[in-house]
């Protein structure tokens, strides 16, 4: 069995790589502006293991960073001094835009620690937005190539009701029992709610990820959807689905997106399968981590290759069948969930997909990380 | 299972014939079922390629069954398992193909191995009338 975790943050240390190369010692880095700028350095920097965000300060209390920084476990000043002396930093990035500020720095930061402001600051800024703009575009690229392999379960699902509707009404052209033409009246109109629960539910999925606030989810409930919308993708009738659900697991973050994490892990593990074998949806919650593991009966991954699956564009595929991006985009959903994704597998027994995210209480607080 | 006369008996009055629809989907069976019983045909249903198959070899079915439609995507044993299987088994059956997801390449491959017809849903009544009453007429002659 072979675990792998890529680009796990240093503060998680329970899913490891089964041979760890030992890693550089982090940059240490402090941000100076909590505002948009800052936020996203925040969202960007912190999902990578070699680099450290010491503290970020922000004169105004409500600025947003200063709240996403406690969400991420960043500690936040309230003096600048505090966050840049004694603190060994490598670099100062300062988001503030502020002239007066650039000065201050250049005599308050110790030598030896490098400053990054202005103009660099900014293109830095203009670099982490653009590299989340293309996240969020591949992930909807992906996501619309996909919908293409529906097709098959969307013709199938809607010509069905179609096909009862057209004999209903064939038959009402000359039906003389008024009993008959009520009843029969009535089965179109149930077709037709059927049909459109259908396109709903494709509507719903394929339009972009929604850019609402993060919220609340259930894990359970999510599986559940997915599960629906796959079906179109997979055949799922000769799949034996067992579901191991902890009830209330819950996790934050935006519905559509774990929802498009868990229909591409699913169609994922029933296409392993080529339709005959066990499909395992498990959800559990401790007070450490909460866990939701994917689980396959199908052909497997190769050593050599485990390592390469997140990676963007890799697939084993042929090109109509895969873009390469599914797992990639999903592993950059699960961290900016700060979660962490890793696969076992055993080539000619299946796969497992873990997925671990901090454990959320129903008030939404995070649980304190060991 | 009530009484029933097969309409290969040419001057069978109580109906034209007897016809198995197999699909997944009850829909399916009621339309199909409604359209093909007022145009005189007695028809029963399975929901899947293995229960067609009990139902074929179920008593005197057998040898009074005319012709058999069938979908392609079900569950356990699927239709192109179970045509093969009709194929093998009672080539003198003839089988109409009725469809959720059209497949020009599927639709050649099933009608070169004899399919009478490969229909895709939804399917007019007329249509359907008149595939199953040319299946019945190849019914026919197969056995003269």
């Amino acid at each position: 069995m072979t675990t792998i975790s890529p680009t796990m943050s240093h503060r998680q240390t329970e899913h490891q790589d089964s041979n760890p190369v030992p890693a550089p010692s982090p940059m240490r880095v402090a941000i100076i502006g909590a505002g948009r700028g800052g936020m996203a350095l925040l969202d960007a920097l912190h999902q990578i293991r070699t680099i450290q965000i010491v503290g970020i300060v922000d004169q105004n209390p409500s600025a947003p960073g200063l709240k996403r920084a406690q969400e991420l476990k960043v500690p936040v000043y309230h003096e600048i001094a505090d966050l840049i002396t004694h603190q060994e930093l490598n670099l100062v990035m300062d988001v503030t835009g502020d002239p007066a500020m650039e000065s201050a720095l250049r005599k308050a930061v110790p030598t030896g620690t490098d400053v990054v402001n202005g103009q660099t600051s900014r293109l830095l800024w203009l670099l982490v937005q653009h590299e989340s703009t293309l996240q969020t575009e591949l992930l909807h690229a992906e996501k619309l190539a996909g919908i293409g392999s529906f097709a098959a379960g969307i013709a199938h699902d809607m010509n069905n009701p179609l096909q009862l509707i057209l004999g209903l009404a064939e038959n009402l052209t000359d039906e003389t029992d008024l009993e008959a033409v009520h009843l029969q009246a009535h089965d179109i109109i149930e077709a037709v709610k059927r049909t459109t629960a259908i396109c709903r539910d494709l509507t719903s999925y394929s339009r972009r990820a929604s850019l609402r606030q993060d919220c609340l989810m259930s894990i359970n409930g999510k599986l559940d959807e997915a599960l629906k919308i796959a079906r179109y993708a997979v055949a799922l009738q000769d799949i034996d689905i067992r579901k191991l659900y902890q009830p209330d697991v819950v996790v934050k973050g935006n519905p559509d997106e774990l929802l498009h994490v868990f229909v591409n892990l699913i169609t994922n593990a029933v296409q392993a399968m080529e339709h005959h074998g066990t499909l395992t949806l498990e959800t559990t919650a401790t007070a450490d981590a909460t866990r939701v593991r994917v689980s396959d009966t199908g052909s497997g991954i190769s050593p050599e290759l485990l390592g390469r699956i997140f990676e963007p564009f890799f697939t084993t595929k042929p090109p109509e069948k895969g873009t390469g991006l599914g797992l990639y985009n999903i592993k950059n959903v699960i961290h900016h969930m700060n979660g962490t994704i890793g696969v076992e597998s055993q080539v000619g027994r299946g796969s497992t997909f873990t997925l671990i995210f901090p454990t959320e209480t129903i008030a939404g607080e995070r649980s304190a990380q060991s | 299972m009530s009484e029933f006369k097969s309409g290969f008996f040419v001057g069978g009055e109580s109906c034209n014939g007897r016809v198995l629809v197999v699909d997944d989907e009850p829909d399916i069976r009621k339309v199909v079922r409604m359209t093909l019983h007022k145009a005189g045909y007695d028809v029963l249903e399975a929901e899947n390629g293995e229960k067609a198959i009990e139902t074929i070899n179920y008593g005197e079915n057998r040898l009074l069954l005319d012709v058999i439609i069938c979908d392609i995507r079900m569950p356990k044993v699927n239709g192109i398992e179970a045509i093969a299987y009709f194929r093998q088994n009672y080539p003198r059956v003839p089988l109409i193909v009725l469809t959720g997801f059209p497949d020009t390449d599927m639709a050649t491959s099933l009608l070169r191995q004899g399919v009478v017809d490969y229909l895709v849903k939804p399917v007019e009544g007329e249509k359907l009338k008149a595939s199953v009453a040319r299946a019945m007429e190849q019914r026919e002659l197969a056995h003269l």
